[in-house]
């Protein structure tokens, strides 16, 4: 891992965070809408590992809480287990697979949104699941489209660190 | 930590096999692991302990919310374009029939024009004449425009982060507009920013009457959809028919407790009513004029005597 990583990253993840806020929200199609954020933080963990995804997605959670405006540590909270969990998938698993990546976003972006239902209820918010599940099919087919150049972007940027380790270990074999 | 093996099977002799550098997969890389996501979940549930209990990180958020809104503001800006170019496609899809509609709209508009012009000229000479005293309407605060900065993340948060605080006189519970109706009101306020909970949170409730029959007073509250609101508490004995106006009610002869809302501000059209037998109110269903998806800019309602 360069020591440019974190700064490749963080710029990423607040252009996305500016775009997430500022940009997407009134395109909303078949009530659905788009998450940036979640398909950029997902790209980074796949490519960089569980510590790096889950501190990426600390950081990313507190600067849409802040952005928000919303309860501090919210956000924080669920994209750092977001992270975390898809870190830990691209360093077992997901490695070299071509559909980690499409894999990742669909199942994160419902697991994000029951965690949010989830977290809202505990803290005693209102926490409809009707509108979020009818919304959520058209949810994760955007992501999914978001994910071909998100991941491209992210992976130009961030290149996998292991290819050098994988193709040592096949002349050993062979 | 690299790790090493032992491959006497494969090559008949101990070879060191190259260390993988790219993930750590050594028992301390483990507990470090542990380690890390332990600590920032811990820390965000403090966070959100703190958050939720009390207004001590509340100067915090502020000053990042500050921080963020020139990056906000300009991202609005270079979006904009699009956003108007896709507006416009969208319009021209029933550009035609809307126009028939709103021919006949002004048609009906125009007549009732003049028949509201001699019904004030009437009104104002009353009023003269009785020394009325009213509740706050619209002309007793002035206006502070602000920019959207942050729409609702998701269908069940209803709130938005605008571009003005109290830097500008905007105070908590403060109500914002459109041109086109009621938004909601001020939540939270920091020196540079706001945050605005609308009329379609569930947290919201606004006192309400019809335009053509202000005995019909109730409660606008939010619906089961994500933007859509009900008129409640209406009786059955009130008539309130298909495509009647509804407005904020005010408080008529003040009172201990208020309405928050100035008088005469416009919410929505009725839907749809159904009075059934089982029920003690009428249900009707608004559609708000005002899109609250596509919130671009708001106007702050600051009473002029504070």
């Amino acid at each position: 891992m360069s020591l440019l990583d974190p700064l490749k990253a963080g710029i990423l993840l607040f252009i996305a965070v500016i775009v997430q806020v500022s940009v997407l929200p009134p395109y909303s199609p078949f009530g659905g809408s788009a998450d940036i954020v979640l398909v950029t933080l997902l790209s980074i963990a796949l490519l960089r590992g569980s510590v790096f995804g889950a501190i990426a997605g600390f950081g990313t959670g507190l600067m849409l809480d802040t952005a928000y405006l919303g309860t501090l540590g919210f956000n924080a909270l669920l994209l750092t287990l977001a992270g975390f969990w898809i870190g830990r998938y691209g360093e077992t698993t997901a490695r070299d697979r071509f559909h980690a990546p499409f894999t990742s976003v669909a199942v994160v972006t419902v697991a994000f949104a029951f965690g949010s239902i989830a977290l809202r209820f505990v803290l005693g918010e209102n926490a409809p699941a009707g509108p979020v599940i009818d919304g959520l099919p058209a949810a994760i087919v955007l992501n999914l489209l978001l994910t071909f150049p998100v991941y491209a972007l992210v992976r130009r940027l961030l290149p996998p660190t292991d290819i050098s380790d994988r193709v040592r270990e096949v002349r050993l074999l062979g | 930590m690299p790790r090493n093996r032992t491959v006497p099977a494969v090559l008949g002799q101990s070879v060191q096999r190259a260390a993988a550098s790219g993930y750590p997969t050594s028992r301390s890389s483990a507990l470090k692991r542990r380690i890390v996501v332990g600590g920032l979940v811990l820390l965000s549930l403090v966070l959100i302990t703190v958050s939720f209990r009390s207004a001590a990180l509340d100067p915090v958020q502020g000053f990042g919310a500050s921080v963020l809104r020139p990056f906000e503001v300009a991202a609005e800006r270079v979006s904009r374009p699009f956003r108007d170019a896709v507006g416009w496609a969208r319009g021209l899809v029933d550009a035609k029939s809307e126009n028939e509609r709103l021919r006949k709209e002004n048609e009906e508009l125009r007549r009732a024009v003049i028949v509201n012009e001699s019904a004030l000229q009437e009104n104002v000479e009353l009023r003269r004449a009785l020394d009325y005293k009213s509740s706050p309407t619209i002309k007793d605060f002035r206006t502070v425009a602000a920019q959207v900065l942050a729409s609702p993340p998701n269908q069940f948060d209803q709130r938005v982060v605008i571009a003005a605080g109290s830097n500008d006189g905007i105070a908590r519970r403060d109500v914002v507009v459109t041109r086109d109706g009621l938004v909601g009101q001020v939540s939270k306020v920091f020196s540079n920013v706001s945050q605005v909970t609308l009329i379609t949170d569930d947290d919201s409730a606004v006192r309400a009457t019809v335009l053509t029959n202000p005995s019909a007073v109730g409660i606008v509250r939010h619906g089961s959809g994500s933007d859509t609101l009900i008129f409640d508490r209406v009786p059955k004995s009130k008539y309130v028919g298909r495509g009647a106006v509804i407005m904020t009610a005010g408080s008529p002869g003040g009172g201990q407790l208020p309405s928050l809302y100035p008088r005469n501000i416009e919410i929505g059209k009725v839907a749809s009513v159904s009075p059934l037998d089982t029920e003690t109110f009428l249900q009707i269903q608004i559609d708000p004029f005002v899109d609250f998806s596509s919130l671009q800019s708001v106007l702050v309602l600051v009473p002029k005597k504070r």
